[in-house]
């Protein structure tokens, strides 16, 4: 009696453990050999990949893909680290000059082969080698409306990392965590260098953050939040749940440019360029360590180098493009409102993938 | 056979003992085995015992007030919930209402709701195409408590309204013709509180814990305030990993020890409590006419509304979209819909990803119901025999409750893919956590329904000489075909509405359930105004295809049951 | 003393039409007829726990038609004993009287010991038996008696009935029982209404 029920529990159970049913249904499962071409990439949620990229990509070359999209480039490094013995995929987008050397270091990469001949030369400044392939960069940097700036109200353009630790900022700068977001990440990590090479020599990165937190500076956990939720500049105004109450923010220093060119050339947003104050992230494609289909890969990176697909990244994906001779669309003030600042901050791969572990300590103990 | 009908000895006794053992064998391993691996990992990864690391809550800002806030918030959250939901509870319970199965479904309906749809319906509420308080953030604690007491009043309804409409009228009549019941306060205190407090204390326990663990509502209604949960689930998947991030190990570990006591206590006092309103049911054989309230109205309109609202909300923001310029207006479109339909790479079709959580939801239905009933009956068994493993078992039963999402889902990321990874490879993984919820659920239907069984029933079909197949097949099942229907749907609606664990654990695009792409869709930064009515789109596929299941269910919902579900 | 004036009720059917009732104080009524006849609704009307259609109750003098039961100090003895499970025996004799003395009360209904029992260990007979003592502990003004030992077996009834009787005298508190049995009602009173004499022929 019982025992019927429990034979019927039993059934499902026991098949999957037989693997039949795996191969059945998952033909599409990496190393299974079958007719239909097909390339798996992981990647954080690029909106620069569209459908008809996509299709495009698959008519041109017959091979299907099957993405498994993530939240953030943090992400896609936790992906690579946990499937390390049982790569999901083939190709990973997304990984950035934050994240590159800690992937390279864990051997969750291997080499490229595509060719990659028409990469400008600052693309490959932070990294130069076979295991990444870079296909989108920009810079990082604070943006901040231009209507909040007030000289009479003392409300000037900072000229220094360490106006906005002043009252006139208080509780209006927004800033997304080193923890969870890259672009906090990115920013923090221009902050160690920024602050080595100012002029005071007493304090260090994590005084200011520690007095940017007695300022109520407002720490998101995703640049979506912090730009879309707090930011008054942005496109974020017209959003359900906009909060408002930031006057600065950390985004990309062309994000302005971004917002003219979606906005009939006019916005209120601009960056703030101060030397060292921001960092220059280059996003790679890399092949995953152990794929069976580095060849559809190898494709892929060539297909997102070509130039109807990476000259339109600064209008598909709102990022420069990485390719020689390149430059930001002049329509509708994009290239007018974009800006970069004359030094970025100099930090290696290798110094990020080395202090990254304490640096994140520190911020941390700086904000606590 | 060696037995007669009274009693069993030796061959008999152990082969039950087999049959009982063998479901809570399955059902342990499923549900203790993943944890176990997962805190293995964590603590070698770490380095530290679960005791060492509660200080690193503190220590870490992403953490920092985790703790604290994710009691106030459950406090408050149960606090309110009891405040809306007994006056709701007494009306229905007290009074003569025209309709009223359909008025109690639709009350209860917003706790099969998938929370993330919850959490969408609210932030239409309460968004710029609503009542737009959204800009300030000072209300955003406060939502977030309707919102929970909004998702909990069911269980207060649940649990109180048939203990008040079961009791014997002559029992408040003799009452109020004797001194001490002279006054309502004195029929409060002899009467009303000692009937009806186990119930609004199972209901707040019940309400605790749903809102200690609650992940949608607070990531989407209050983004700035870590929960225990909240935190486990921004680090989570960077644990278990050797040399990297270890202080997401330490975080995990903490988070999810704090909650796992928590919610062991919270459910051996819910099985305290339980027993103890369980005394309070009288079953009335007679059905005495109630008065009709004439204030009454005053009470359930507010609260219908209250709670169809957001479901509403939903569907309405999947048919508007936000006009830019000066002033922020929207209009009426079906493109969010087309949208969500035609899929994107971005994310899929909400027709594929609804076909995937229904595969799922089959797939837990198959395993749950099955071993549910399996765990029901041994429980029943050892009931009747007054065996001391009857308890426990029952406890271990609601153990996945104690669990939370996020838990669930990492303790498979991190523990049974850690046997192997292979694991990864099998489609099926995400249903196990819906499984895992699902089998309690089931449980808490079936138990009751068959405790209630009359026993002659079974023991007449034994002297019709049937076997134990046929009585199994030919009786109980049929006789408690009800019960099972029920618990089979909300078997089906537990999986769908499933977000946690399918969050953590989601492996391909292709494999997307509909909770997730509602979240994945919601994230996707907000510069295409479409973005917002597509994801809505999908909440309110969602939302219709478990609303559909759970108003079937209540159709075959036997009257004034005394189970929790 | 009660006293009830032209009282009438119909559900279906009318129940009772104009009716007149007088009890003084030590009197003591019996209602008998067959089921469903209004015997009960009348005693409900009377403690107040239904509504009148027509008609007017009097308490000592008092118009109490429009008082709630609970004010009216009417004590009602139900069909089943209600008793409350929570409370034990002494628990609910004090919902009667917070001051009153347990043991010399359970004394007088024959339950002597029995102030630390639970209820649920209590029989029919002595479960009745304890809501007797607690409702006569109420002192009440009237105290109503619904077939209150109909559950209870036939050697015991006339016990308990006796018993119910002498408390009933030595306090002098007026009574009304209804019954469907006529023995019963004639032991109890020497009044006794038949129920189709509650509406009046015309």
């Amino acid at each position: 009696m019982r025992l019927g029920v429990l034979l019927v529990t039993c059934i499902p159970l026991l098949t999957p453990m037989s693997g039949c049913l795996t191969e059945t249904i998952d033909d599409n499962a990496i190393g299974v050999e079958s007719d239909d071409k097909v390339l798996t990439i992981v990647t954080y949620d690029i909106y620069g990949l569209t459908s008809e990229r996509i299709s495009e990509f698959t008519n041109q070359t017959g091979i299907a893909v099957e993405m498994i999209k993530l939240g953030d480039a943090g992400a896609v490094l936790n992906h690579l680290l946990q499937t390390k013995d049982a790569p999901q995929a083939d190709l990973a987008l997304g990984l950035d000059n934050t994240y590159l050397q800690q992937a390279i270091d864990r051997m969750v990469l291997q080499e490229h082969g595509a060719n990659v001949s028409n990469i400008m030369d600052s693309a490959w400044a932070p990294y130069n080698g076979s295991m990444a392939v870079p296909f989108d960069q920009g810079s990082i940097c604070l943006n901040y409306d231009e209507t909040s700036i007030n000289a009479s109200q003392g409300r000037d353009v900072p000229t220094s990392l360490w106006d906005l630790t002043s009252d006139a900022w208080k509780g209006k700068v927004a800033i997304p965590s080193p923890v969870t977001s890259s672009p906090g990440r990115a920013f923090m990590i221009a902050t160690t260098d920024y602050f080595a090479n100012d002029d005071d020599q007493n304090t260090d990165w994590s005084d200011w953050w520690s007095a940017m937190q007695d300022n109520d500076v407002i720490i998101t956990s995703g640049w979506t939040e912090a730009y879309e939720t707090h930011y008054t500049g942005g496109y974020g105004v017209w959003n359900d749940d906009h909060v408002g109450d930031a006057n600065f923010v950390v985004s990309y220093c062309h994000s302005p440019g971004v917002e003219a060119y979606w906005g009939d050339n006019y916005t209120i947003s601009t960056s703030l360029t101060l030397d060292r104050a921001s960092f220059h992230q280059v996003e790679y494609a890399t092949i995953v360590n152990g794929t069976k289909n580095a060849e559809y890969a190898n494709l892929f990176i060539e297909y997102l180098l070509s130039e109807e697909v990476n000259l339109d990244m600064p209008i598909e994906n709102s990022m420069y493009s990485v390719l020689r001779d390149s430059e930001l669309p002049e329509d509708n003030g994009y290239r007018y409102h974009s800006d970069l600042a004359s030094l970025n901050a100099q930090v290696t791969p290798k110094q990020i993938a080395d202090n990254m572990d304490s640096w994140l300590a520190a911020w941390e103990a700086a904000l606590a | 056979m060696a037995c007669s009908l009274g009693g069993c000895t030796g061959l008999k006794r152990r082969s039950e003992n087999i049959e009982v053992a063998i479901p809570f064998l399955i059902f342990s391993a499923l549900v203790i085995i993943p944890l176990l691996l997962a805190l293995d990992r964590l603590i070698y990864v770490s380095g530290k015992m679960p005791w060492q690391v509660f200080s690193s809550l503190d220590e870490h800002y992403l953490s920092q007030g985790a703790i604290g806030f994710t009691f106030t918030q459950a406090l408050l959250s149960t606090v309110l919930t009891l405040i809306i939901g007994i006056p709701i509870a007494w009306q229905l319970g007290r009074y003569n209402w025209p309709k009223i199965r359909l008025i109690r479904a639709l009350l209860t309906l917003p706790f099969v709701t998938p929370a993330i749809v919850a959490a969408m319906g609210f932030m239409a509420i309460l968004g710029s195409d609503g009542l737009d308080i959204r800009g300030d953030k000072s209300t955003y604690l406060v939502s977030l408590l309707f919102a929970h007491a909004w998702f909990n009043i069911a269980l207060v309804i649940r649990f109180v309204d048939p203990v008040i409409s079961n009791i014997d009228p002559s029992m408040e009549e003799q009452l109020r013709l004797l001194p001490a019941g002279n006054s309502l306060q004195g029929r409060i205190r002899w009467f009303w509180f000692p009937l009806m407090y186990p119930s609004v204390l199972c209901a707040a326990v019940l309400t605790f814990v749903f809102s200690f663990t609650s992940f949608a509502m607070v990531r989407w209604m209050i983004p700035r305030n870590a929960t225990l949960e909240t935190v486990m689930a921004d680090v989570g998947g960077a644990a278990g990993i050797v040399d990297y991030q270890i202080f997401s190990n330490e975080l995990v570990l903490a988070s999810s020890t704090i909650q796992f006591i928590v919610l062991i206590v919270a459910l051996w006092l819910l099985s305290v409590l339980q027993a103890k309103r369980n005394q309070t049911i009288a079953e009335v054989s007679e059905s005495y006419s109630r008065k009709r309230s004439r204030i009454g109205w005053m009470i359930l309109t507010p609260a219908l509304v209250f709670c169809l609202s957001p479901l509403l909300a939903v569907v309405r923001a999947s048919l508007r979209i936000a006009e830019r310029g000066p002033v922020s207006s929207h209009r009426w479109t079906l493109d969010g819909w087309k949208s969500a339909i035609g899929g994107d790479y971005a994310y899929i079709s909400i027709l594929d990803a609804l076909q995937n959580s229904l595969g799922y939801a089959l797939l837990t239905l198959v395993i749950a119901l099955p071993l549910g009933w399996s765990l029901s009956s041994g429980i029943h068994m050892l009931e009747k025999r007054n065996s001391y493993w009857a308890k426990p078992l029952d406890v271990l039963t609601m153990l996945p409750l104690a669990i939370s999402g996020i838990m669930l889902g990492l303790g498979i990321l991190l523990g049974i893919i850690r046997i192997s990874t292979v694991f990864f490879t099998f489609w099926w993984m995400p249903a196990v956590p819906h499984i895992m919820i699902a089998t309690p659920f089931v449980v808490r239907l079936l138990l009751p329904a068959m405790r209630r069984q009359d026993p002659l029933l079974i023991e007449n079909a034994q002297m019709l000489a049937m076997n134990r197949w046929q009585i199994l097949t030919q009786i109980r099942i049929p006789l408690l075909r009800g019960p099972l229907i029920v618990a089979g749907i909300i078997a089906i609606a537990m999986s769908m509405g499933e977000f946690g664990a399918s969050w953590i654990l989601v492996r391909t695009g292709a494999w997307d359930t509909l909770p997730v792409l509602v979240d994945q869709m919601m994230s996707r930064p907000g510069f295409d105004p479409l973005v917002k009515p597509a994801a809505m789109a999908a909440a309110s596929l969602l939302m219709i295809t478990t609303l559909i299941l759970f108003l079937l269910a209540e159709r075959f919902r036997p009257d004034g049951d005394g189970g929790m579900f | 003393m009660l006293r009830v004036e032209d009282a009438s009720k119909a559900f279906d059917k009318v129940l009772f039409k104009e009716l007149k009732l007088e009890l003084s104080s030590g009197e003591r009524l019996s209602i008998t007829g067959p089921s469903g006849c209004g015997k009960t609704t009348l005693l409900r009307c009377i403690s107040g726990l239904e509504d009148l259609d027509a008609g007017k109750i009097f308490l000592n003098g008092i118009d109490v038609s429009n008082i709630p039961p609970e004010r009216r100090g009417i004590g009602f003895l139900f069909q089943k004993p209600v008793l409350y499970h929570h409370l034990d025996v002494a628990g609910n004799l004090r919902l009667g009287n917070r001051d009153a003395d347990v043991s010399s009360a359970l004394k007088e209904v024959g339950l002597d010991g029995f102030a630390n029992r639970k209820c649920e260990k209590l029989s029919g007979g002595e479960a009745q038996r304890v809501a007797l003592a607690r409702a006569l502990l109420a002192e009440p003004k009237v105290l109503l008696l619904d077939e209150p030992f109909s559950a209870v077996d036939e050697k015991l009834r006339s016990r308990l009935l006796k018993d119910t009787i002498s408390l009933l005298s030595s306090r002098g508190t007026p009574a009304i029982l209804v019954t469907h049995n006529l023995k019963e009602a004639k032991s109890f009173s020497k009044n006794v209404i038949m129920i189709d004499e509650m509406i009046p022929k015309d």
